[in-house]
């Protein structure tokens, strides 16, 4: 999983409503790889992107420290921070949990498991 | 097929069938539709959108200049997306785990007609029009109850069966089924050994995926169409 993804996500569960977003990540195992830089496309996701939630992400898995506010879409060593950052950090294993309800989500091979059972949804 | 409550019944007809034929299903799955590629390159480039139930992937890459966020419900699947470079997770269309208004675009290829009640379908697409961002487009494509190929259907609510070639791909052995799951298992000896599985499917009729993209609210319909055997609408959401 990308951060770009986890970005996006809240808790899915039914009444979670406070704190369920983002998701705190935890145990994780960090992989790096490699993806084609396109400053255009980052320019664009910052409009895009929970900034707060991306800055408190990236500190707490200690890939990069962000700047508090956006910082110069044309600067390009910012950029490329957020490049690595956005694509080309992404956790393989580990969980996330919600701050709301506490709720426990895997990720197993990169791939997040949001399912919830009968009784939550 | 009304002994089974509608959860019961997607569980044991729909999400354990695409468990076990993933890997098959998948090599079938290549060719993206026409309106489907038409739709992805017609977003501007940079902008994010949400697949849910991607299958295998096979529109996560059509236009590279996007950034697509895969889901299914199918962990198998998922794994076979996630395989091929894309990213993926496992979550259920009737209960998104993404934030409210936050996709440019979504897509829904053949999944809606996999629920087993109109309400369930109405809540699949309040999910979808939920999480797109006001402005944002989404396209939805249903199987036709009308049918131009050579399936013929007399009822709306149907079993459409899946022969897995038992000789070609593994299938799960059943002691690694989870207990729910009793999806029946018949062996056809007549061509070559299938294990047969029964896919629920709900067959649209004509204006019937408009009219209930209308009840989910939210969008303006753009665009409707039948494509192969197919209804499809693009909507829009309202900016309210
Ligand atoms: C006919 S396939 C279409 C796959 C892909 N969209 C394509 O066009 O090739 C239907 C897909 O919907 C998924 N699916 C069915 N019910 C779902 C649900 N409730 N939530 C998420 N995905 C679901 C299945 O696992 C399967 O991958
Ligand atoms: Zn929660």
């Amino acid at each position: 999983m990308r951060l770009i993804t986890h970005n996006m996500l809240q808790c899915p569960v039914k009444g979670c409503s406070k704190d369920n977003f983002p998701l705190r990540i935890e145990d994780a195992e960090i992989e790096n790889a490699d993806a084609d830089f396109n400053p255009q496309f980052l320019k664009r996701m910052l409009d895009r992107i929970a900034w707060g939630a991306l800055v408190q992400t990236s500190f707490s898995l200690g890939v990069a420290k962000l700047p508090e506010s956006p910082g110069d879409p044309n600067d390009d060593e910012f950029l490329q921070t957020l490049h690595h950052v956005l694509l080309e950090t992404r956790v393989k294993e580990g969980r996330m949990v919600c701050n709301g309800c506490g709720h426990v989500y895997p990720i197993r091979e990169g791939i997040p498991n949001m399912l919830l059972q009968e009784n939550e949804v | 097929m009304d002994s089974l409550s509608s959860a019961e019944l997607e569980s044991t007809h729909v999400h354990s069938v695409y468990e076990a034929i993933a890997p098959h299903f998948s090599d079938t799955r290549y060719k993206p539709w026409p309106v489907v590629e038409r739709f992805l390159n017609s977003q501007p480039d940079g902008s994010i959108g949400a697949d849910v139930g991607c299958g295998n992937g096979k529109y996560l890459g059509v236009n590279k200049k996007l950034f697509i966020a895969g889901s299914d419900r199918s962990f198998n699947l998922s794994k076979i997306a996630h395989e091929r470079g894309f990213e993926c997770l496992v979550c259920d269309n009737l209960k998104l785990p993404y934030r409210d208004d936050s996709f440019d675009f979504v897509l829904s290829i053949a999944v809606i007609h996999h629920m087993a009640s109109e309400e369930r379908r109405v809540l699949a697409l309040k999910e979808l029009v939920r999480i797109l961002k006001p402005g944002g487009r989404m396209l939805v494509f249903v199987w036709a109850m009308e049918q131009h190929g050579r399936r013929r259907f007399d009822q709306q609510d149907v079993f459409v069966t899946w022969n897995l070639p038992k000789d070609r791909y593994r299938h799960p052995p059943e002691k690694d089924k989870p207990e729910s799951e009793t999806v029946q298992t018949t062996t056809n000896n007549t061509r070559s050994c299938h294990v047969v599985y029964d896919r629920f499917y709900h067959l649209f009729l004509q204006g019937e995926l408009d009219r209930i993209i209308e009840l989910a609210g939210g969008v303006d319909i753009e665009e409707t169409g039948y494509d192969r055997d197919n209804w499809f609408v693009i909507s829009k959401k309202r900016y309210t």
